[in-house]
């Protein structure tokens, strides 16, 4: 049971302070922040909400334990996925 | 005293500007007391005119963020753009310190230190007082600043006003939940993501309070605002009369910068930014109760210098790595300085009001008031070619006086138009970007952009080279009235328009 923070982590920050098991480092290998596996507790007794995934702001950058994005695409910023693509394949055409 | 902030107006137009309230009245700043109006001499964005020779510095400290916004991605790290939220290298404390310090050293007309981000200074507490604790101790002669969403607000002002923080910017949206929903999809409170109208009303609540308990210890407060069309447009003069009524300062009406490419939601769903003319209306519906700030450039979380310029590239951490810094003599040759730049701004303002004073005694015009564009590198004097211009100051002359009202950048925010341009020459821009104004004052032109000025129905005039702006700007508008180029238009019409 541990939460997992993939490359696309922009390095905000925001996370590491909150996590309750401190199982969030920045990786100088990987170059951005990570989950040590063995000491996210998924914040289980000490909060309701996994707090690294409640604040952090990049869609898809935290998975859970069976791999799927916590907060997956459109959930944050409210840009629906289709919408995302119509205009990243529209600014890719010119 | 009289306080020189914020776009002053001659003595003569006293009286004929209040349905535009261009100037710091005594009774908009009689609330103020002389030590707070001390602090505001030599701040470049709360005074218009310091802005001119004043430098201030961002360091990004301060990555974390507990909301999100609409007008914001996270992701941004694009170095030919120059707005908030964008920065090219994250420092830690001590090397905001150190960098401070470089560049106090090497621009010594630098007076204030910010931290605006890249995130919300104050969801950084540690990294933002790390840096203020260590910046009022070492460098004592530098005024400090932050900028915030207001979310932690309440719980930081005790802190805050220990490290001698004289000057908090709060970004104010709305006042209505219901608005601000459209604007903020979440915030992060009490270990919780909130979403849509319930989050957005604890962010207003925080946000006020924050404002009322500032104001209260005397720390000045200056409101930003995010002009949205369609969302928070309407709302914003209510915005303004509240802040104000709750002792906020100065009021900054900024435009919404949303480009598809920048990947914010309002970029992505094609909201559009407020024009040229929408912006002044609005900011000329808020001033009515308000001190309005009109020559805001959106700067960098990481910019350095004036207004207006950015200096960024010769501070990067390996540069200033490698420079000695003697801050001891550094400060002493600030302070002399200092002193030298705000007698010549005493000396210029004194001129400006005796000038006034001299006007007042010519028969009035009663003509349509008209926009002109200033080509000016600062000085507050007309000095640069136009097609070197990144952008242009705006001012309005009429029977009146002169006014600043804005300035204009060329590029459009962006100068990589190779990438991420639409095709449109740089002259194109820069013409679309004048819309509005009636005449371009530089101090030279070439014939080309000459011809296309003309063909767009703006007059270009290089005649004024290095004299001092509001008076070529009267010199020019007088010139058209007496070349029978403004119809003449009642007082009433006026007061109206």
């Amino acid at each position: 049971m541990a939460l997992q923070i993939i490359e696309s982590c922009v390095n905000c920050y925001a996370c590491e302070p909150l996590c309750p098991s401190k199982a969030i480092f920045m990786s100088s290998k990987a170059g951005h922040f990570r989950i040590n596996p063995n000491k996210c507790t998924e914040c289980e007794g000490d909060y309701q909400d996994t707090q690294c995934a409640s604040i952090c702001p990049i869609e898809g950058a935290i998975l859970d334990a069976n791999g799927i994005a916590v907060n997956p695409p459109g959930s944050l910023t409210g840009i629906p996925p289709e919408r995302m693509a119509e205009v990243m394949a529209e600014l890719q055409a010119h | 005293m009289e306080l020189p902030v914020l776009n002053e107006t001659p003595a003569a137009s006293a009286g004929g500007c209040s349905s535009h309230s261009c100037g710091s009245s005594d009774d908009q700043l009689g609330h103020l007391s002389d030590e707070i109006r001390a602090k505001v001499e030599n701040h470049p964005c709360y005074s218009e005119d310091a802005h001119h020779y004043f430098a201030r510095m961002h360091v990004a400290v301060a990555p974390a963020c507990n909301i999100q916004c609409h007008y914001c991605n996270r992701k941004y790290d694009c170095s030919n753009e120059s707005r908030p939220g964008v920065v090219s290298e994250l420092l830690t404390p001590e090397q905001a310190v150190k960098k401070t310090m470089a560049v106090a050293a090497n621009i010594p007309q630098m007076t204030v230190l910010g931290i605006a981000g890249p995130g919300d200074p104050l969801a950084n507490p540690e990294r933002t007082f790390e840096t203020f604790r260590r910046l009022s101790q070492d460098a004592p002669d530098i005024k400090l600043c932050v900028s915030t969403n207001g979310l932690a607000l309440p719980e930081s002002v005790e802190e805050l006003s220990k490290h001698n923080i004289d000057h908090v910017t709060i970004t104010i949206n709305c006042v209505d939940p219901e608005i601000g929903a459209q604007i903020y999809p979440w915030i992060f409170w009490e270990n919780k993501r909130i979403k849509g109208v319930k989050g957005a009303k604890i962010l207003i609540e925080q946000q006020q309070k924050g404002l009322e308990m500032l104001t209260a210890r005397g720390i000045l407060v200056k409101v930003n605002s995010v002009m949205i069309p369609g969302v928070n447009d309407k709302h914003l003069a209510e915005v303004s009369k509240i802040v104000k009524a709750k002792g906020a300062f100065l009021h900054n009406v900024m435009p919404l910068i949303a480009e598809a490419e920048h990947g914010t939601f309002y970029g992505v769903m094609g909201q559009r930014g407020p024009t040229q003319d929408e912006l002044m209306d609005l900011q000329d519906a808020c001033s009515g109760d308000m001190n309005m700030m009109r020559h805001c450039r959106q700067c960098r979380a990481d910019a350095v210098g004036l207004l207006g310029e950015d200096r960024g590239d010769e501070f990067t951490m390996d540069k200033i790595e490698a420079m000695e810094i003697d801050y001891q003599s550094a400060m002493e040759k600030r302070k002399v300085i200092h002193e030298a730049i705000a007698e010549e701004m005493h000396s210029k303002r004194a001129a400006k009001v005796e000038k006034a004073a001299s006007h007042a005694d010519e028969p009035k015009l009663n003509t349509r008031p008209v926009l002109m564009a200033i080509a000016t590198s600062g000085q507050g004097v007309i000095n640069q070619h136009f097609g070197h211009a990144k952008e242009f100051l705006i001012y309005e002359a009429s029977p009146d006086g002169v006014r600043f009202m804005s300035h204009r950048k060329t590029d459009l925010y962006c100068s990589g138009d190779d990438t991420c341009g639409d095709g449109e020459s740089v002259l194109q821009r820069t013409i679309r970007a004048l819309e509005g104004c009636e005449v371009v004052l530089c101090s030279k032109i070439g014939y080309e952009p000459w011809d296309m000025l003309e063909q767009a129905g703006i007059q270009p005039n290089g005649e004024h080279a290095m004299e001092p702006i509001e008076d070529a700007v009267m010199a020019v508008y007088k010139e058209m009235a007496a070349a029978g180029k403004l119809d003449e238009v009642s007082a009433d019409k006026r007061a109206t328009a």
